[in-house]
C-alpha cells in the first residue's frame, strides 16, 4: 500500500495538490480506512474552526473602526485605554471632532479674511492669530482673569523640548505648540461656547484636548513657576527650566 | 473617503476574524485591530494600489500582534521578580488563562506556538493558499507546511476530533 504522510494528506484536504498528487491520495484513500479517518478528522477540524470564527466575520463591525476609516481621526483615548472607555464617550469625542470641522470651516477660517479669526492656515499648518496668539504668549494659567476671552488650561513640554499649551475660548478649544515663528495649533475641538464651571468640566471637547495633551506631554505639566519662566524666556525650547 | 479606506472598510469583518484567531480573545482582538488600522492609515503610502490590500493588511495585523506580545512579555518581566519574570516573559499563556473560561477553540489555539497559530489562522481560518501565506510570513513553503501540519495535529487532538 502506498504511504501518504500527513503533509500530503493535508495538502490534499486544502486543495493544494496537483492532479498527480490528488490521484495518488484518492487511490490510497480508497484502499486505507485509517487514512480516510485521518482525512475526516481534518474535515471536522475545518468545520469546527469555521463554526467558531465565521460568526466573528458576520457580526456587525464596531462603529469605532468605521469611524476611524471615515474620518481618519484616531481616537486617542481609545488607543490609550480601550477598556476603560464607555462607548458613549467615544461618540462624544467623535462628535466633537466633527463639530470642529464645521466650526473651522464656518467661523475660524474665513476665506479671504486671514486676520479675522483666531486661527489661520499658513504653509499647510494651523497657526494662532490675534487674541489667541496673544493669550498663548502672555497669559499665565495661574493668573488669569475669570472673564478672560481665552483661557489657558495647561502648559507642558513635548519630548522634543518644544513648549505647548491648551486653550479654550468661545469659538474653539485646542492645543498649540510654540515654533520658531509662532504658535502652531496642533489640534482643535469645539470651544466651550463661553460656558464655565461644571458644564465645561463635563464637556467632551475639553476631554479630547486633555487627552491630546496627555499623549504629547513629556513628564509633568509645568508648575506656576516654570510656566512663568517659560513665558519670560519667550517660550523657547527648554525655557521652562531654571 | 478614498478608495483605500473604502476597500479597508470591506475587509474589516475578515480582519476582525483574523485578529480574533491570533489574539484568542474578543477584546484583545478588537484592540489589535484598532492598533493595526491606525498603523495602516499612517503607512498607507507604502501600499501599492492594484496589489492585494488584504494580504498587506493581514501582515500589519500580524506584526502588530507580535509587538503586543513582546510588550506584554516586557511588562510581565517588569512586574515580577527577576527569576519568575524570565519564564513568564517567554509567553503570555499564564496571563490569558487567568481570564474567564475560554471557548474550546480559543483554548486549543492558545496552546499552539505563536508560529503554528498564525499559519493556522491564515490557511484554515482565512483560506489563504499556501504560497500566499508563506509570502505574507516571509517563510519558505516547507516551513509553512510543517508548521501547518504540526498545528493541525495538535488541534485535532485537543479538540478530540479523531474518529471514535
Amino acid at each position: 500500500m502506498m504511504t501518504i504522510d500527513d503533509d500530503m494528506l493535508m495538502a490534499f484536504a486544502d486543495g493544494e495538490l496537483n492532479e498527480i498528487g490528488r490521484a495518488r491520495v484518492e487511490r490510497a484513500l480508497a484502499e486505507d480506512p485509517s487514512l480516510r479517518a485521518r482525512l475526516d478528522a481534518q474535515r471536522r477540524l475545518r468545520a469546527r474552526l469555521a463554526a467558531h470564527y465565521t460568526p466573528v466575520a458576520e457580526e456587525a463591525v464596531p462603529e469605532r473602526f468605521r469611524a476611524l476609516l471615515e474620518t481618519g481621526v484616531v481616537d486617542l483615548s481609545a488607543a490609550r485605554a480601550p477598556r476603560a472607555r464607555p462607548l458613549w464617550q467615544s461618540a462624544i469625542a467623535l462628535a466633537a471632532t466633527l463639530v470642529l470641522g464645521l466650526a473651522l470651516g464656518r467661523t475660524l477660517l474665513v476665506p479671504g479674511a486671514p486676520d479675522s479669526g483666531p486661527i489661520a492656515v499658513e504653509g499647510g499648518a494651523m497657526v494662532a492669530r490675534g487674541s489667541l496668539a496673544e493669550a498663548l504668549d502672555s497669559q499665565l494659567a495661574s493668573a488669569q482673569a475669570s472673564n478672560a476671552a481665552t483661557r489657558i488650561g495647561v502648559s507642558f513640554a513635548r519630548s522634543d523640548g518644544r513648549l505647548c499649551r491648551t486653550f479654550d475660548s468661545a469659538a474653539a478649544a485646542g492645543l498649540a505648540c510654540r515654533t520658531d515663528t509662532g504658535w502652531q495649533v496642533m489640534m482643535t475641538a469645539a470651544g466651550s461656547g463661553g460656558q464655565r464651571g461644571e458644564f465645561r468640566q463635563a464637556g467632551g471637547e475639553s476631554l479630547l484636548v486633555q487627552q491630546a495633551a496627555q499623549e504629547m506631554m513629556a513628564g509633568e505639566p509645568l508648575d506656576d513657576a516654570a510656566e512663568r519662566r517659560a513665558r519670560d524666556s519667550g517660550w523657547r525650547r527648554g525655557g521652562a527650566s531654571r | 473617503m478614498q478608495a483605500f479606506e473604502r476597500e479597508l472598510l470591506t475587509l474589516l469583518p475578515r480582519l476582525r476574524r483574523f485578529a480574533h484567531a491570533l489574539a484568542r480573545d474578543p477584546v484583545d482582538a478588537d484592540d489589535l485591530l484598532q492598533v493595526a488600522l491606525e498603523r495602516a492609515l499612517k503607512a498607507r503610502g507604502q501600499w501599492t494600489p492594484g496589489t492585494r490590500l488584504d494580504s498587506w493588511m493581514m501582515r500589519i495585523v500580524r506584526n502588530c500582534w507580535i509587538d503586543e506580545v513582546r510588550s506584554r512579555a516586557r511588562r510581565a518581566r517588569t512586574f515580577l521578580p527577576e527569576e519568575e519574570g524570565a519564564s513568564v516573559g517567554a509567553d503570555t499563556h499564564h496571563e490569558i488563562e487567568a481570564r474567564v473560561e475560554m471557548h474550546a477553540v480559543d483554548k486549543a489555539m492558545n496552546a499552539l506556538s505563536a508560529e503554528q497559530r498564525e499559519v493556522i489562522a491564515l490557511v484554515l481560518v482565512e483560506g489563504l493558499a499556501y504560497r500566499e501565506a508563506a509570502e505574507l510570513l516571509d517563510i519558505p513553503m516547507g516551513t509553512l507546511t510543517s508548521r501547518l501540519t504540526r498545528g493541525r495535529q495538535a488541534l485535532v487532538q485537543m479538540l478530540e476530533l479523531e474518529a471514535a
